[in-house]
Protein backbone atom coordinates (compact mmCIF):
# COMPACT_ATOMS: atom_id res chain seq x y z
CA UNK A 1 0.00 0.00 0.00
CA UNK A 2 1.31 3.26 -0.90
CA UNK A 3 2.41 5.79 1.86
CA UNK A 4 0.67 8.93 1.40
CA UNK A 5 0.88 10.82 4.61
CA UNK A 6 3.18 9.87 7.79
CA UNK A 7 3.32 11.79 11.14
CA UNK A 8 6.77 11.50 12.81
CA UNK A 9 6.71 11.98 16.24
CA UNK A 10 4.82 15.26 16.71
CA UNK A 11 3.73 17.32 19.62
CA UNK A 12 1.47 19.70 20.09
CA UNK A 13 1.93 22.13 22.94
CA UNK A 14 -0.78 25.40 23.92
CA UNK A 15 0.50 27.30 26.07
CA UNK A 16 -2.36 30.01 27.66
CA UNK A 17 -0.56 32.44 30.40
CA UNK A 18 0.98 29.90 32.54
CA UNK A 19 -1.41 26.83 31.91
CA UNK A 20 0.46 24.20 29.08
CA UNK A 21 -1.63 22.18 27.62
CA UNK A 22 0.14 19.21 25.86
CA UNK A 23 -2.78 18.31 23.40
CA UNK A 24 -1.02 15.77 21.24
CA UNK A 25 2.22 14.15 22.61
CA UNK A 26 4.61 12.39 20.76
CA UNK A 27 2.68 10.63 17.69
CA UNK A 28 3.74 8.92 14.72
CA UNK A 29 1.34 7.52 12.35
CA UNK A 30 0.97 6.57 8.87
CA UNK A 31 -2.11 6.70 6.49
CA UNK A 32 -1.98 4.56 2.94
CA UNK A 33 -4.03 5.17 0.03
CA UNK A 34 -7.51 2.81 -0.46
CA UNK A 35 -7.46 3.16 3.50
CA UNK A 36 -9.61 4.16 6.23
CA UNK A 37 -7.63 5.16 9.73
CA UNK A 38 -9.93 5.64 12.72
CA UNK A 39 -8.46 8.47 15.44
CA UNK A 40 -10.39 7.52 18.82
CA UNK A 41 -10.14 8.71 21.85
CA UNK A 42 -12.22 10.81 25.07
CA UNK A 43 -12.71 14.07 24.70
CA UNK A 44 -10.04 16.41 24.80
CA UNK A 45 -7.61 13.40 24.07
CA UNK A 46 -5.90 15.75 21.04
CA UNK A 47 -7.83 14.06 17.93
CA UNK A 48 -9.28 16.74 16.39
CA UNK A 49 -5.80 19.18 17.22
CA UNK A 50 -3.89 15.90 15.41
CA UNK A 51 -6.25 15.84 12.59
CA UNK A 52 -5.25 19.82 12.23
CA UNK A 53 -1.62 18.55 12.32
CA UNK A 54 -2.33 16.31 9.55
CA UNK A 55 -4.15 18.66 7.44
CA UNK A 56 -1.30 21.01 7.75
CA UNK A 57 -3.45 24.24 9.35
CA UNK A 58 -1.89 23.73 12.52
CA UNK A 59 1.73 23.82 12.87
CA UNK A 60 3.36 20.82 15.40
CA UNK A 61 5.57 22.15 17.66
CA UNK A 62 7.35 19.39 17.09
CA UNK A 63 8.02 16.37 14.73
CA UNK A 64 7.03 16.04 11.25
CA UNK A 65 4.94 15.97 8.72
CA UNK A 66 4.94 14.13 5.73
CA UNK A 67 2.95 14.50 2.50
CA UNK A 68 4.21 12.28 -0.61
CA UNK A 69 7.29 12.55 0.64
CA UNK A 70 7.65 16.31 1.55
CA UNK A 71 8.37 17.61 4.89
CA UNK A 72 4.73 20.04 5.01
CA UNK A 73 5.33 21.13 8.76
CA UNK A 74 8.04 23.67 8.36
CA UNK A 75 6.43 25.02 5.24
CA UNK A 76 6.23 28.89 4.95
CA UNK A 77 2.48 29.91 5.86
CA UNK A 78 2.28 31.16 1.71
CA UNK A 79 2.78 27.65 0.39
CA UNK A 80 0.70 25.80 2.81
CA UNK A 81 -2.42 26.79 0.80
CA UNK A 82 -1.05 25.07 -1.70
CA UNK A 83 -0.22 21.59 -0.29
CA UNK A 84 -3.77 22.22 1.57
CA UNK A 85 -5.61 22.39 -2.08
CA UNK A 86 -3.45 19.58 -3.47
CA UNK A 87 -3.71 16.87 -1.43
CA UNK A 88 -6.32 17.77 1.70
CA UNK A 89 -10.13 17.44 1.87
CA UNK A 90 -12.01 18.24 5.32
CA UNK A 91 -15.17 17.61 6.68
CA UNK A 92 -15.83 18.97 9.95
CA UNK A 93 -18.01 18.27 12.68
CA UNK A 94 -19.71 21.09 12.29
CA UNK A 95 -20.36 20.98 8.60
CA UNK A 96 -18.60 24.67 8.11
CA UNK A 97 -21.24 25.28 5.08
CA UNK A 98 -22.02 28.82 3.41
CA UNK A 99 -25.56 29.45 4.34
CA UNK A 100 -25.57 31.65 1.15
CA UNK A 101 -24.77 29.03 -1.10
CA UNK A 102 -26.50 26.10 -1.85
CA UNK A 103 -25.16 22.79 -1.99
CA UNK A 104 -23.77 22.56 -5.76
CA UNK A 105 -22.04 26.46 -4.92
CA UNK A 106 -20.61 25.03 -1.87
CA UNK A 107 -18.92 22.52 -3.46
CA UNK A 108 -18.22 24.51 -6.35
CA UNK A 109 -16.47 27.36 -4.36
CA UNK A 110 -13.86 24.87 -3.38
CA UNK A 111 -13.78 23.66 -7.36
CA UNK A 112 -13.33 27.58 -7.80
CA UNK A 113 -10.39 28.05 -5.52
CA UNK A 114 -8.43 25.32 -6.66
CA UNK A 115 -8.71 26.69 -10.05
CA UNK A 116 -11.05 24.35 -11.55
CA UNK A 117 -13.78 27.14 -12.47
CA UNK A 118 -12.52 27.19 -15.94
CA UNK A 119 -14.39 24.01 -16.92
CA UNK A 120 -18.08 23.80 -16.05
CA UNK A 121 -17.43 23.84 -11.78
CA UNK A 122 -21.65 23.35 -11.71
CA UNK A 123 -21.48 20.20 -14.34
CA UNK A 124 -18.61 18.81 -11.52
CA UNK A 125 -20.06 19.89 -8.39
CA UNK A 126 -23.83 18.13 -9.38
CA UNK A 127 -21.39 15.11 -10.19
CA UNK A 128 -19.90 15.44 -6.76
CA UNK A 129 -23.44 15.28 -4.69
CA UNK A 130 -24.76 13.14 -7.14
CA UNK A 131 -21.54 10.42 -5.91
CA UNK A 132 -22.55 11.31 -2.25
CA UNK A 133 -26.09 10.57 -2.79
CA UNK A 134 -27.44 14.05 -2.87
CA UNK A 135 -28.11 14.49 -6.50
CA UNK A 136 -31.97 15.70 -5.64
CA UNK A 137 -30.81 18.38 -3.35
CA UNK A 138 -28.58 20.00 -5.13
CA UNK A 139 -29.99 23.85 -5.28
CA UNK A 140 -30.97 23.71 -1.59
CA UNK A 141 -29.80 26.35 0.92
CA UNK A 142 -27.74 24.36 3.80
CA UNK A 143 -30.36 25.43 6.55
CA UNK A 144 -33.33 23.41 4.30
CA UNK A 145 -30.98 20.31 4.42
CA UNK A 146 -30.84 17.42 7.51
CA UNK A 147 -28.09 17.06 9.43
CA UNK A 148 -27.05 13.75 6.97
CA UNK A 149 -27.57 15.84 3.76
CA UNK A 150 -25.07 18.50 5.48
CA UNK A 151 -22.57 15.83 6.27
CA UNK A 152 -22.89 14.37 2.39
CA UNK A 153 -22.27 18.03 1.09
CA UNK A 154 -19.12 18.23 3.47
CA UNK A 155 -17.96 15.14 2.04
CA UNK A 156 -19.00 16.13 -1.59
CA UNK A 157 -16.84 19.49 -0.97
CA UNK A 158 -14.00 17.39 0.09
CA UNK A 159 -13.73 15.71 -2.49
CA UNK A 160 -13.87 18.51 -5.00
CA UNK A 161 -10.71 18.83 -6.81
CA UNK A 162 -9.64 14.98 -6.28
CA UNK A 163 -7.39 15.48 -3.16
CA UNK A 164 -5.50 12.36 -2.23
CA UNK A 165 -6.21 12.35 1.43
CA UNK A 166 -9.69 13.03 2.80
CA UNK A 167 -9.52 14.14 6.90
CA UNK A 168 -12.97 13.88 8.28
CA UNK A 169 -13.77 15.28 12.24
CA UNK A 170 -16.63 13.34 13.45
CA UNK A 171 -18.62 12.75 10.81
CA UNK A 172 -21.53 11.08 12.59
CA UNK A 173 -21.56 13.04 15.84
CA UNK A 174 -24.68 15.00 14.50
CA UNK A 175 -26.54 11.92 13.00
CA UNK A 176 -29.05 9.19 13.64
CA UNK A 177 -27.52 5.82 14.17
CA UNK A 178 -29.26 4.79 10.58
CA UNK A 179 -27.94 8.21 8.68
CA UNK A 180 -24.33 7.88 10.80
CA UNK A 181 -23.91 3.97 9.05
CA UNK A 182 -24.69 5.12 5.67
CA UNK A 183 -22.31 7.99 5.55
CA UNK A 184 -19.88 6.18 7.07
CA UNK A 185 -20.33 3.41 4.78
CA UNK A 186 -20.26 5.90 2.06
CA UNK A 187 -16.42 7.21 3.15
CA UNK A 188 -15.20 3.97 2.99
CA UNK A 189 -16.46 3.51 -0.25
CA UNK A 190 -14.75 6.58 -1.60
CA UNK A 191 -11.75 5.20 0.29
CA UNK A 192 -11.38 1.83 -1.71
CA UNK A 193 -12.58 3.03 -5.18
CA UNK A 194 -10.85 6.21 -5.40
CA UNK A 195 -7.71 5.20 -3.36
CA UNK A 196 -8.19 7.77 -1.07
CA UNK A 197 -6.60 7.79 2.33
CA UNK A 198 -9.53 8.83 4.50
CA UNK A 199 -8.32 9.23 8.48
CA UNK A 200 -11.70 9.63 10.36
CA UNK A 201 -11.95 10.90 14.09
CA UNK A 202 -14.95 9.30 15.64
CA UNK A 203 -16.61 8.24 19.01
CA UNK A 204 -18.75 6.31 17.06
CA UNK A 205 -18.43 2.22 17.63
CA UNK A 206 -19.97 1.80 14.25
CA UNK A 207 -16.94 3.50 13.09
CA UNK A 208 -14.67 0.73 14.28
CA UNK A 209 -16.23 -1.85 12.34
CA UNK A 210 -15.65 -0.39 9.05
CA UNK A 211 -12.23 1.35 9.45
CA UNK A 212 -8.78 -1.10 8.21
CA UNK A 213 -6.88 0.65 11.17
CA UNK A 214 -7.56 2.03 14.66
CA UNK A 215 -5.30 4.25 16.60
CA UNK A 216 -6.47 4.92 20.38
CA UNK A 217 -5.90 8.62 21.79
CA UNK A 218 -5.40 9.18 25.38
CA UNK A 219 -4.12 12.11 27.03
CA UNK A 220 -2.36 13.30 23.53
CA UNK A 221 -0.42 10.54 22.88
CA UNK A 222 -1.42 6.91 21.21
CA UNK A 223 -2.28 3.58 23.48
CA UNK B 1 -13.45 34.98 -6.55
CA UNK B 2 -15.89 37.33 -7.10
CA UNK B 3 -18.59 34.94 -7.88
CA UNK B 4 -18.61 34.46 -3.71
CA UNK B 5 -18.48 38.28 -3.13
CA UNK B 6 -21.75 38.49 -5.05
CA UNK B 7 -23.42 35.08 -3.98
CA UNK B 8 -22.97 36.54 -0.41
CA UNK B 9 -23.64 39.96 -0.98
CA UNK B 10 -26.89 39.42 -2.57
CA UNK B 11 -27.88 36.59 0.07
CA UNK B 12 -28.21 39.60 1.99
CA UNK B 13 -30.81 41.62 0.25
CA UNK B 14 -32.37 43.78 3.11
CA UNK B 15 -28.36 44.82 4.19
CA UNK B 16 -27.01 45.10 0.66
CA UNK B 17 -30.65 47.49 -0.21
CA UNK B 18 -29.65 49.85 2.75
CA UNK B 19 -25.48 50.53 1.43
CA UNK B 20 -26.80 50.93 -2.04
CA UNK B 21 -29.08 53.36 -0.53
CA UNK B 22 -26.08 55.11 0.83
CA UNK B 23 -23.78 54.76 -1.71
CA UNK B 24 -26.77 56.04 -3.97
CA UNK B 25 -27.25 59.40 -1.92
CA UNK B 26 -23.42 59.98 -1.17
CA UNK B 27 -22.91 59.63 -4.62
CA UNK B 28 -25.76 62.13 -5.40
CA UNK B 29 -24.11 64.48 -2.69
CA UNK B 30 -20.99 64.00 -4.17
CA UNK B 31 -21.74 65.11 -7.68
CA UNK B 32 -24.19 67.61 -7.17
CA UNK B 33 -21.37 69.17 -4.96
CA UNK B 34 -18.30 69.06 -7.54
CA UNK B 35 -20.81 69.85 -10.31
CA UNK B 36 -22.31 73.21 -8.90
CA UNK B 37 -18.89 73.82 -8.17
CA UNK B 38 -17.29 73.43 -11.50
CA UNK B 39 -20.39 74.64 -12.45
CA UNK B 40 -19.79 78.15 -10.78
CA UNK B 41 -15.89 78.61 -11.37
CA UNK B 42 -17.28 77.92 -15.04
CA UNK B 43 -19.35 80.81 -14.85
CA UNK B 44 -16.72 82.66 -13.24
CA UNK B 45 -14.14 82.71 -15.66
CA UNK B 46 -16.66 81.66 -18.73
CA UNK B 47 -15.76 85.35 -20.35
CA UNK B 48 -11.81 84.63 -19.91
CA UNK B 49 -12.14 81.08 -21.53
CA UNK B 50 -14.37 82.07 -23.82
CA UNK B 51 -12.29 85.16 -25.03
CA UNK B 52 -9.48 84.30 -27.79
CA UNK B 53 -6.68 86.05 -25.72
CA UNK B 54 -3.02 85.21 -24.46
CA UNK B 55 -3.13 87.95 -22.08
CA UNK B 56 -5.31 90.00 -19.43
CA UNK B 57 -3.98 93.00 -18.22
CA UNK B 58 -6.23 94.34 -15.53
CA UNK B 59 -6.01 97.33 -12.95
CA UNK B 60 -3.52 96.67 -9.90
CA UNK B 61 -3.95 94.11 -7.12
CA UNK B 62 -7.65 92.81 -8.71
CA UNK B 63 -8.94 89.88 -6.86
CA UNK B 64 -10.90 88.13 -9.76
CA UNK B 65 -12.25 88.89 -12.57
CA UNK B 66 -15.57 90.23 -11.72
CA UNK B 67 -14.07 92.74 -9.25
CA UNK B 68 -12.11 95.18 -12.32
CA UNK B 69 -11.07 98.57 -11.74
CA UNK B 70 -10.70 101.03 -14.75
CA UNK B 71 -7.52 102.36 -15.82
CA UNK B 72 -6.59 104.55 -18.81
CA UNK B 73 -7.37 102.89 -22.11
CA UNK B 74 -4.45 104.66 -23.40
CA UNK B 75 -2.16 102.21 -22.50
CA UNK B 76 -3.37 99.77 -24.84
CA UNK B 77 -0.21 101.53 -27.22
CA UNK B 78 2.22 100.02 -25.20
CA UNK B 79 1.25 96.55 -25.49
CA UNK B 80 0.24 96.99 -29.16
CA UNK B 81 3.79 98.31 -29.67
CA UNK B 82 5.58 95.36 -28.35
CA UNK B 83 6.48 93.39 -32.11
CA UNK B 84 5.47 89.47 -30.51
CA UNK B 85 2.06 90.79 -30.13
CA UNK B 86 -0.43 90.24 -32.87
CA UNK B 87 -3.06 92.54 -31.76
CA UNK B 88 -4.54 94.11 -28.64
CA UNK B 89 -7.84 95.10 -27.63
CA UNK B 90 -10.03 96.94 -24.94
CA UNK B 91 -12.83 95.11 -22.69
CA UNK B 92 -15.23 96.80 -19.99
CA UNK B 93 -16.42 95.20 -17.60
CA UNK B 94 -19.04 97.20 -15.02
CA UNK B 95 -22.39 96.55 -13.59
CA UNK B 96 -25.10 98.73 -13.97
CA UNK B 97 -29.16 98.92 -12.56
CA UNK B 98 -31.81 97.39 -15.81
CA UNK B 99 -35.26 99.10 -14.42
CA UNK B 100 -38.25 95.97 -14.90
CA UNK B 101 -41.44 96.50 -16.48
CA UNK B 102 -42.91 96.25 -13.24
CA UNK B 103 -40.76 99.01 -11.84
CA UNK B 104 -38.20 96.85 -9.47
CA UNK B 105 -34.97 96.97 -11.18
CA UNK B 106 -32.27 94.02 -11.32
CA UNK B 107 -28.59 94.59 -10.65
CA UNK B 108 -26.16 93.38 -13.87
CA UNK B 109 -22.98 92.65 -15.00
CA UNK B 110 -21.95 94.64 -18.23
CA UNK B 111 -19.92 93.71 -20.92
CA UNK B 112 -18.32 96.05 -23.86
CA UNK B 113 -16.49 94.81 -26.54
CA UNK B 114 -15.10 96.01 -29.72
CA UNK B 115 -18.38 94.92 -32.50
CA UNK B 116 -15.67 94.80 -34.91
CA UNK B 117 -13.51 92.81 -33.62
CA UNK B 118 -15.58 90.71 -31.12
CA UNK B 119 -13.27 89.95 -29.00
CA UNK B 120 -15.24 89.76 -25.89
CA UNK B 121 -18.39 89.36 -27.40
CA UNK B 122 -21.25 86.69 -26.58
CA UNK B 123 -20.10 83.52 -27.59
CA UNK B 124 -23.32 81.80 -28.07
CA UNK B 125 -26.38 83.41 -29.81
CA UNK B 126 -29.74 82.58 -29.51
CA UNK B 127 -31.20 85.39 -31.58
CA UNK B 128 -28.94 88.10 -33.59
CA UNK B 129 -25.24 88.69 -33.89
CA UNK B 130 -22.66 90.27 -31.56
CA UNK B 131 -22.29 92.79 -33.89
CA UNK B 132 -25.64 94.03 -34.32
CA UNK B 133 -24.59 96.29 -30.82
CA UNK B 134 -22.27 98.59 -33.56
CA UNK B 135 -23.40 102.05 -33.96
CA UNK B 136 -26.04 102.70 -30.93
CA UNK B 137 -27.84 101.82 -27.80
CA UNK B 138 -28.14 98.00 -28.33
CA UNK B 139 -27.43 95.74 -25.87
CA UNK B 140 -27.74 91.75 -25.84
CA UNK B 141 -29.02 90.09 -23.26
CA UNK B 142 -28.67 86.23 -22.27
CA UNK B 143 -32.08 84.22 -22.28
CA UNK B 144 -31.77 82.64 -19.07
CA UNK B 145 -31.52 86.39 -17.35
CA UNK B 146 -35.68 85.72 -17.87
CA UNK B 147 -36.11 84.61 -15.04
CA UNK B 148 -35.12 88.05 -13.37
CA UNK B 149 -35.61 90.56 -16.08
CA UNK B 150 -39.28 88.71 -17.33
CA UNK B 151 -39.34 87.99 -21.16
CA UNK B 152 -37.00 89.26 -23.05
CA UNK B 153 -38.68 90.31 -27.01
CA UNK B 154 -36.11 91.73 -29.39
CA UNK B 155 -36.78 95.51 -30.13
CA UNK B 156 -38.01 96.23 -26.63
CA UNK B 157 -36.24 99.30 -25.29
CA UNK B 158 -35.05 98.81 -21.51
CA UNK B 159 -33.96 101.62 -18.97
CA UNK B 160 -30.54 100.81 -17.95
CA UNK B 161 -29.30 103.43 -15.47
CA UNK B 162 -31.17 106.08 -16.87
CA UNK B 163 -30.47 105.26 -20.44
CA UNK B 164 -32.14 103.74 -23.20
CA UNK B 165 -31.04 100.51 -24.30
CA UNK B 166 -32.86 98.57 -27.24
CA UNK B 167 -32.50 94.83 -27.03
CA UNK B 168 -31.10 93.23 -30.30
CA UNK B 169 -30.30 90.11 -30.00
CA UNK B 170 -29.95 87.08 -27.06
CA UNK B 171 -27.40 85.21 -25.97
CA UNK B 172 -27.43 81.44 -24.63
CA UNK B 173 -26.41 80.42 -21.60
CA UNK B 174 -23.62 83.06 -20.16
CA UNK B 175 -23.80 83.56 -16.82
CA UNK B 176 -21.93 85.56 -14.38
CA UNK B 177 -20.42 83.90 -11.24
CA UNK B 178 -22.73 86.83 -9.21
CA UNK B 179 -26.13 85.32 -11.06
CA UNK B 180 -26.41 88.93 -12.10
CA UNK B 181 -27.96 88.68 -15.58
CA UNK B 182 -25.08 89.50 -17.95
CA UNK B 183 -25.52 92.33 -20.48
CA UNK B 184 -23.50 93.07 -23.73
CA UNK B 185 -23.30 96.15 -25.72
CA UNK B 186 -20.55 98.53 -27.94
CA UNK B 187 -17.25 99.42 -26.00
CA UNK B 188 -18.11 102.83 -26.29
CA UNK B 189 -21.48 102.54 -24.81
CA UNK B 190 -20.30 100.64 -21.97
CA UNK B 191 -18.02 103.32 -21.22
CA UNK B 192 -19.93 105.85 -20.55
CA UNK B 193 -23.25 103.76 -18.71
CA UNK B 194 -22.88 104.55 -15.54
CA UNK B 195 -19.69 106.66 -15.16
CA UNK B 196 -18.36 104.35 -13.24
CA UNK B 197 -15.68 103.46 -16.17
CA UNK B 198 -15.68 106.50 -18.00
CA UNK B 199 -14.39 107.77 -21.04
CA UNK B 200 -10.59 106.90 -22.06
CA UNK B 201 -10.87 104.51 -19.26
CA UNK B 202 -11.52 100.38 -19.78
CA UNK B 203 -11.40 97.49 -17.42
CA UNK B 204 -9.12 94.94 -19.39
CA UNK B 205 -6.43 95.09 -22.35
CA UNK B 206 -6.61 91.41 -23.35
CA UNK B 207 -3.76 90.82 -26.21
CA UNK B 208 -2.80 88.05 -28.72
CA UNK B 209 0.47 87.12 -29.29
CA UNK B 210 1.78 85.98 -33.03
CA UNK B 211 3.62 83.12 -31.22
CA UNK B 212 1.71 81.59 -27.52
CA UNK B 213 5.84 80.55 -27.01
CA UNK B 214 6.94 83.92 -26.15
CA UNK B 215 4.27 84.07 -23.34
CA UNK B 216 6.44 83.96 -20.79
CA UNK B 217 9.15 86.87 -21.56
CA UNK B 218 5.82 89.17 -22.75
CA UNK B 219 3.90 88.57 -19.64
CA UNK B 220 7.50 89.84 -17.62
CA UNK B 221 8.38 92.40 -19.83
CA UNK B 222 4.37 94.01 -19.46
CA UNK B 223 4.63 93.92 -15.81
CA UNK B 224 8.35 95.03 -15.49
CA UNK B 225 6.53 98.53 -17.93
CA UNK B 226 3.20 98.39 -16.59
CA UNK B 227 3.50 99.05 -12.76
CA UNK B 228 -0.23 100.22 -12.52
CA UNK B 229 -1.29 97.11 -13.84
CA UNK B 230 -1.12 93.66 -13.09
CA UNK B 231 -0.71 91.05 -16.32
CA UNK B 232 -1.90 88.01 -16.26
CA UNK B 233 -1.91 84.78 -19.15
CA UNK B 234 -4.87 83.59 -20.01
CA UNK B 235 -4.66 80.68 -17.67
CA UNK B 236 -2.83 82.48 -14.71
CA UNK B 237 -6.16 84.81 -14.89
CA UNK B 238 -8.29 81.85 -14.55
CA UNK B 239 -6.33 80.47 -11.93
CA UNK B 240 -6.52 83.91 -9.85
CA UNK B 241 -10.26 83.65 -10.19
CA UNK B 242 -10.75 80.59 -9.54
CA UNK B 243 -8.62 80.72 -6.72
CA UNK B 244 -10.39 83.63 -4.81
CA UNK B 245 -13.84 82.13 -4.80
CA UNK B 246 -12.46 78.71 -3.99
CA UNK B 247 -9.69 80.06 -1.62
CA UNK B 248 -10.48 83.66 -0.51
CA UNK B 249 -13.90 83.72 0.11
CA UNK B 250 -14.14 79.79 1.08
CA UNK B 251 -16.68 79.60 -0.72
CA UNK B 252 -15.68 76.86 -3.13
CA UNK B 253 -13.50 75.11 0.50
CA UNK B 254 -17.67 75.03 1.38
CA UNK B 255 -18.35 72.35 -1.48
CA UNK B 256 -15.28 71.01 -1.14
CA UNK B 257 -15.64 70.15 2.37
CA UNK B 258 -19.18 68.60 1.85
CA UNK B 259 -17.91 66.62 -1.01
CA UNK B 260 -15.07 65.36 1.19
CA UNK B 261 -18.18 64.65 4.20
CA UNK B 262 -20.59 62.83 1.07
CA UNK B 263 -17.72 60.77 0.00
CA UNK B 264 -16.60 60.17 3.59
CA UNK B 265 -20.02 58.77 4.63
CA UNK B 266 -20.00 56.53 2.15
CA UNK B 267 -16.82 55.51 2.47
CA UNK B 268 -17.90 54.83 5.94
CA UNK B 269 -21.33 52.96 4.82
CA UNK B 270 -19.38 50.39 2.73
CA UNK B 271 -16.57 50.19 5.16
CA UNK B 272 -19.33 50.05 7.84
CA UNK B 273 -21.09 47.42 6.10
CA UNK B 274 -17.93 45.02 4.84
CA UNK B 275 -17.10 45.13 7.94
CA UNK B 276 -20.02 43.81 9.66
CA UNK B 277 -20.17 41.19 6.55
CA UNK B 278 -16.56 39.82 7.33
CA UNK B 279 -17.09 39.54 11.28
CA UNK B 280 -20.23 37.07 10.70
CA UNK B 281 -18.41 35.35 7.90
CA UNK B 282 -15.36 35.32 9.51
CA UNK B 283 -15.95 31.07 10.65
CA UNK B 284 -16.72 31.10 6.73
CA UNK B 285 -13.74 32.63 5.65
CA UNK B 286 -11.99 30.43 8.18
CA UNK B 287 -13.07 27.43 6.06
CA UNK B 288 -12.12 28.89 2.76
CA UNK B 289 -8.30 29.41 4.55
CA UNK B 290 -8.64 25.11 5.69
CA UNK B 291 -9.83 24.46 2.38
CA UNK B 292 -6.59 25.49 1.11
CA UNK B 293 -7.37 29.80 0.60
CA UNK B 294 -4.94 31.94 0.51
CA UNK B 295 -5.23 35.34 2.08
CA UNK B 296 -5.38 37.37 -0.75
CA UNK B 297 -8.27 35.07 -2.29
CA UNK B 298 -10.42 35.87 0.66
CA UNK B 299 -9.01 39.56 0.41
CA UNK B 300 -10.22 39.29 -3.66
CA UNK B 301 -13.45 38.15 -2.13
CA UNK B 302 -13.84 41.16 0.74
CA UNK B 303 -12.31 43.70 -2.20
CA UNK B 304 -15.21 43.05 -4.78
CA UNK B 305 -17.83 43.02 -2.07
CA UNK B 306 -16.85 46.23 -1.13
CA UNK B 307 -15.99 47.46 -5.34
CA UNK B 308 -19.54 45.83 -6.26
CA UNK B 309 -21.17 48.02 -3.36
CA UNK B 310 -19.38 51.20 -4.64
CA UNK B 311 -20.06 50.50 -8.10
CA UNK B 312 -23.98 49.86 -8.13
CA UNK B 313 -23.92 52.77 -5.40
CA UNK B 314 -22.35 55.35 -7.65
CA UNK B 315 -24.19 53.66 -11.01
CA UNK B 316 -27.52 54.49 -9.61
CA UNK B 317 -26.78 57.57 -8.49
CA UNK B 318 -24.98 58.78 -11.50
CA UNK B 319 -28.37 57.54 -13.49
CA UNK B 320 -29.99 60.05 -11.02
CA UNK B 321 -28.25 63.01 -11.55
CA UNK B 322 -28.35 62.77 -15.05
CA UNK B 323 -32.15 62.57 -14.99
CA UNK B 324 -32.05 64.73 -12.44
CA UNK B 325 -30.11 67.34 -14.43
CA UNK B 326 -32.30 69.53 -16.71
CA UNK B 327 -34.66 70.21 -13.55
CA UNK B 328 -31.47 71.37 -11.34
CA UNK B 329 -30.47 73.72 -14.08
CA UNK B 330 -33.50 74.71 -14.94
CA UNK B 331 -33.75 76.04 -11.19
CA UNK B 332 -30.58 77.95 -11.97
CA UNK B 333 -28.18 76.38 -10.66
CA UNK B 334 -25.11 75.66 -12.67
CA UNK B 335 -24.55 72.06 -13.19
CA UNK B 336 -20.71 70.80 -14.52
CA UNK B 337 -20.30 67.27 -15.39
CA UNK B 338 -18.73 65.71 -18.39
CA UNK B 339 -18.13 62.34 -18.38
CA UNK B 340 -14.31 63.02 -17.28
CA UNK B 341 -15.57 63.88 -13.74
CA UNK B 342 -18.25 61.09 -13.33
CA UNK B 343 -14.84 58.67 -13.87
CA UNK B 344 -12.98 60.50 -11.99
CA UNK B 345 -15.49 60.73 -9.10
CA UNK B 346 -16.24 56.64 -10.15
CA UNK B 347 -12.66 55.88 -9.38
CA UNK B 348 -12.27 58.11 -6.34
CA UNK B 349 -15.73 56.69 -4.84
CA UNK B 350 -14.07 53.23 -5.40
CA UNK B 351 -10.80 53.78 -4.20
CA UNK B 352 -12.60 55.25 -0.83
CA UNK B 353 -14.62 52.51 -0.47
CA UNK B 354 -11.57 50.07 -1.27
CA UNK B 355 -9.56 51.81 1.52
CA UNK B 356 -12.64 51.20 4.10
CA UNK B 357 -12.94 47.69 3.22
CA UNK B 358 -9.09 47.51 4.36
CA UNK B 359 -10.34 47.73 7.97
CA UNK B 360 -12.13 44.05 7.16
CA UNK B 361 -8.77 43.05 5.48
CA UNK B 362 -6.31 42.97 7.91
CA UNK B 363 -8.70 40.79 10.45
CA UNK B 364 -8.49 37.88 8.02
CA UNK B 365 -4.22 38.29 8.07
CA UNK B 366 -4.54 36.67 11.84
CA UNK B 367 -7.14 34.48 11.35
CA UNK B 368 -6.55 31.24 12.05
CA UNK B 369 -8.03 28.34 9.79
CA UNK B 370 -8.03 25.97 12.60
CA UNK B 371 -11.06 27.75 14.05
CA UNK B 372 -13.00 25.48 12.27
CA UNK B 373 -12.23 22.91 14.59
CA UNK B 374 -13.46 24.73 17.60
CA UNK B 375 -17.79 23.95 17.05
N1 LIG C 1 -6.33 26.67 20.93
C1 LIG C 1 -6.17 26.01 22.05
N2 LIG C 1 -5.59 26.60 23.10
C2 LIG C 1 -5.39 25.92 24.24
N3 LIG C 1 -5.76 24.65 24.45
C3 LIG C 1 -6.34 24.00 23.43
C4 LIG C 1 -6.59 24.65 22.18
N4 LIG C 1 -7.19 23.75 21.36
C5 LIG C 1 -7.31 22.62 22.08
N5 LIG C 1 -6.82 22.76 23.30
C6 LIG C 1 -6.75 21.72 24.34
O1 LIG C 1 -6.05 20.62 23.82
C7 LIG C 1 -6.64 19.41 24.23
C8 LIG C 1 -7.02 18.57 23.03
O2 LIG C 1 -8.06 19.24 22.33
P1 LIG C 1 -8.75 18.59 21.03
O3 LIG C 1 -9.75 19.54 20.57
O4 LIG C 1 -7.70 18.17 20.10
O5 LIG C 1 -9.44 17.31 21.66
P2 LIG C 1 -10.47 16.29 21.01
O6 LIG C 1 -9.92 14.94 21.24
O7 LIG C 1 -10.74 16.68 19.61
O8 LIG C 1 -11.75 16.53 21.89
P3 LIG C 1 -13.30 16.37 21.45
O9 LIG C 1 -13.56 14.91 21.36
O10 LIG C 1 -14.02 16.98 22.60
O11 LIG C 1 -13.48 17.10 20.19
C9 LIG C 1 -7.81 19.80 25.09
O12 LIG C 1 -7.41 19.72 26.43
C10 LIG C 1 -8.11 21.21 24.72
O13 LIG C 1 -8.64 21.93 25.81
MG1 LIG D 1 -12.47 17.38 18.52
Amino acid sequence: MERILEVKDITKVYQEGNIRVVAVDSVSLTLNRGEVLLIMGPSGSGKSTLLSMMGCILRPTQGEVIINGQVVSDLSEDTLPYIRRQYIGFSFQSFNLFPSLTASENVEVVLRLKGLNKKRPRQKALNLLEKVGLGERVDFYPRDLSGGEKQRVTFARALAGDPSIILADEPTANLDSKTGREVLGLLKDLAVESAKAVAIVSHDPKAEALAHRIVFLEDGRIK
Amino acid sequence: MIWLALKTLIHEKGRLFITLMGITFSTILVLTQVGIYLGMMGYATAIIRHTDADIWIASKNIQNFDFALPFPEERINRVSAIPDVLWAERLVLTWGFLKLTDGGQEQVQIVGYNPDTGIGAPWSMLVGSPSDVKGGRYMIIDKTSEQRLGRLEIGTVWELNEKRFKLVGLSKGIKSFTTSPVIFMSYNHAQNVYGMVGAEQTSYIVAKLKDKRKIREVVRDLNATMKDNDVFTREGFIFKTVMYWTVQTGLGMGFFLTAILALAIGGAIVGQTIYANTMEHLKEFGTLKALGARNEDIYKVIFSQAGINAGIGYLVGSIFILFARGSIERAGVPLYLSPGIFFTLFFIMILTCLLSAYFSVRRIKTLDPVMVFRG
